[in-house]
């Protein structure tokens, strides 16, 4: 139990009236170190966490408990997804590399959504599900050009 | 205008910007006010304290706000634009369609450089590649924002919205938020630069950028292109007749015309004296009678010596070099009348107070 207490402390932001806070600051997130308790044995996943609001979804790339709710406190956030275009046509990634390689080293799960934007990313080798995807995609594309030009 | 730009694009600057004689020279014609640089801003936190203090304290005090002055008149580069340079990392025929807009992956680790990250594109037909300087810009500043700066960039900018801004003159404020704006490889930075440069040229309006950091970059950008006949002038009007001569030497250095260098280091001598008596403002007031006679006139007969020499150098420049000679040779006839006055004066006082 002191352990959490000690690690709770650790979420109040400190408010330094100097530096001046950016109005988009998040409220009521823990920080993306994060406050989530954890055993050294369970089974640990990197998976998407849903934020964002209703008909607007906003992911963060977490890492928790497998056990556990996607709302919980999570151990570490090492990304996020934004997966509605922006206005230049492009779907906004971020990882940080240097702790995901750190926690598959420590035999964390990869969800199957994380691995296909690692794959797309470059990291991991493509997931055959984007292949299908692309394979359909194309497929779709070729059915409608046909039935255009009969 | 175009012909500018094509120079900046094609030859770098930034080896002649970086030298240490130029630098030296620029930070000298730049000369440090102290009253311009701590001058009142326009900010929320804008308070004056007063102390009682003995002389010493005063002295330490004037001397931390010297080196405070250096700091903050550190000149923004000059350098060549960038070309992007985006590189292939994989191509992908079966990734083909496989969504129907582009993924934009980003490396957040923490403790890297903005210009270190990276910032590689997913396009749809599948191609992995690095982005272009200008996405990652937008990038990093959507992930990493710096203080000021906004992703979209500011109206202000504009064609238009920036010739009212000239014409109004607010020439530093305009050169401020560009250095937050733009970086300094950006082709950006360099086409409102060098606009706001010719307009001061045209207006001028020198004395506005005097003792900014813009003051420095503004004369070697006048110096590169061979326009300094407007700030000489203005020079030997305000009576910088050093800052006249250093200007030219820079143009000299810039475009690889041979010079005489003696004149520099005469200079150098003067100009070092110069800037002990300014630091030790307080030390003025206890010298004797012939300070004060100086100060009446507001020149010493070695400051006369310097004029001398410098005038011969700028005379030097009118015949040769100048491009608008007939302005400049009706000034410098100007500025010697009155200087001659001057000495004059000063003799006669000299004799009347009995000082040799």
């Amino acid at each position: 139990m002191a352990n959490f207490a000690k690690l709770s402390r650790i979420s109040v932001p400190s408010r330094n009236p100097k530096i001046p806070v950016s109005p988009y600051a998040p409220i009521n997130l823990p920080p993306a170190s994060g406050i989530g308790k954890y055993w050294r044995l369970s089974a640990k996943a990197i998976r998407l966490a849903r934020h964002g609001c209703t008909n607007r979804p906003f992911y963060h790339v977490v890492v928790m408990e497998r056990r556990k709710n996607q709302h919980q406190p999570v151990i570490e956030q090492v990304g996020t997804y934004d997966p509605m275009p922006n206005e230049h046509d492009e779907k906004l990634l971020s990882f940080n590399f240097e702790r995901i390689r750190f926690w598959i080293g420590k035999g964390a799960h990869i969800s199957q959504p994380v691995a296909e934007l690692l794959g797309i990313s470059g990291f991991y080798p493509i997931h055959p599900r984007t292949y299908m995807n692309a394979w359909r995609n194309r497929q779709k594309a070729a059915e409608v050009e046909t039935k255009v030009t009969e | 205008m175009v012909r500018i730009l094509h120079i900046w694009l094609y030859k770098d600057p930034a080896p002649k910007f970086i030298d240490a004689e130029t630098q030296k020279l620029l930070k000298s014609i730049t000369r440090l006010q102290l009253d311009k640089i701590f001058r009142n801003r326009p900010n929320p936190i804008n308070t004056v304290e007063y102390k009682f203090m003995t002389t010493e304290e005063i002295e330490n005090e004037v001397k931390k706000a010297f080196t405070k002055a250096r700091e903050l008149l550190q000149m923004p580069p000059i350098v060549q634009v960038e070309q992007a340079n985006c590189q292939v990392i994989s191509k992908d025929p079966g990734l083909d369609s496989y969504s129907n807009c582009k993924y934009v992956i980003t490396d957040i680790t923490y403790g890297v450089n903005d210009s270190e990250r990276t910032i590689v594109v997913r396009q749809t037909d599948g191609t992995l590649e690095t982005a272009d300087p200008k996405l990652r810009k937008r990038i990093n500043q959507i992930y990493f924002p710096l203080q000021n700066r906004h992703i979209r960039d500011p109206r202000m900018f504009e064609e238009e919205n920036l010739r009212g801004c000239l014409d109004r003159h607010e020439y530093e404020f305009v050169l401020d938020r560009m250095c937050i704006q733009f970086e300094p490889f950006e082709q950006k930075f360099h086409e409102i630069s060098s606009k706001v440069y010719l307009h001061i040229n045209e207006t001028k309006e020198f004395d506005i950028l005097r003792s900014t950091r813009h003051f420095g970059p503004m004369s070697f950008f006048l110096a590169w292109h061979k326009m300094i006949d407007d700030l000489v002038i203005d020079m030997i009007k305000r009576d910088y007749l050093t800052n006249a001569v250093e200007v030219i030497c820079l143009m000299y250095n810039l475009n690889g015309i041979e010079y005489d260098k003696g004149i520099l280091k005469q200079l150098e001598q003067f100009t070092s004296s110069f800037e002990s008596r300014e630091e030790n403002g307080f030390a003025i007031a206890k010298k004797g009678l012939e300070k004060e006679l100086n100060e009446t006139v507001g020149k010493s007969i070695e400051q006369f010596k310097i004029d001398e020499a410098s005038l011969e150098f700028i005379d030097a420049f009118c015949k040769s070099h100048a491009i608008k000679k007939i302005q400049l040779t009706l000034c410098l006839q100007m500025y010697k009348e009155g200087n001659e006055e001057k000495k004059r004066l000063l003799e006669g006082l000299r004799k009347a107070h009995g000082v040799s």
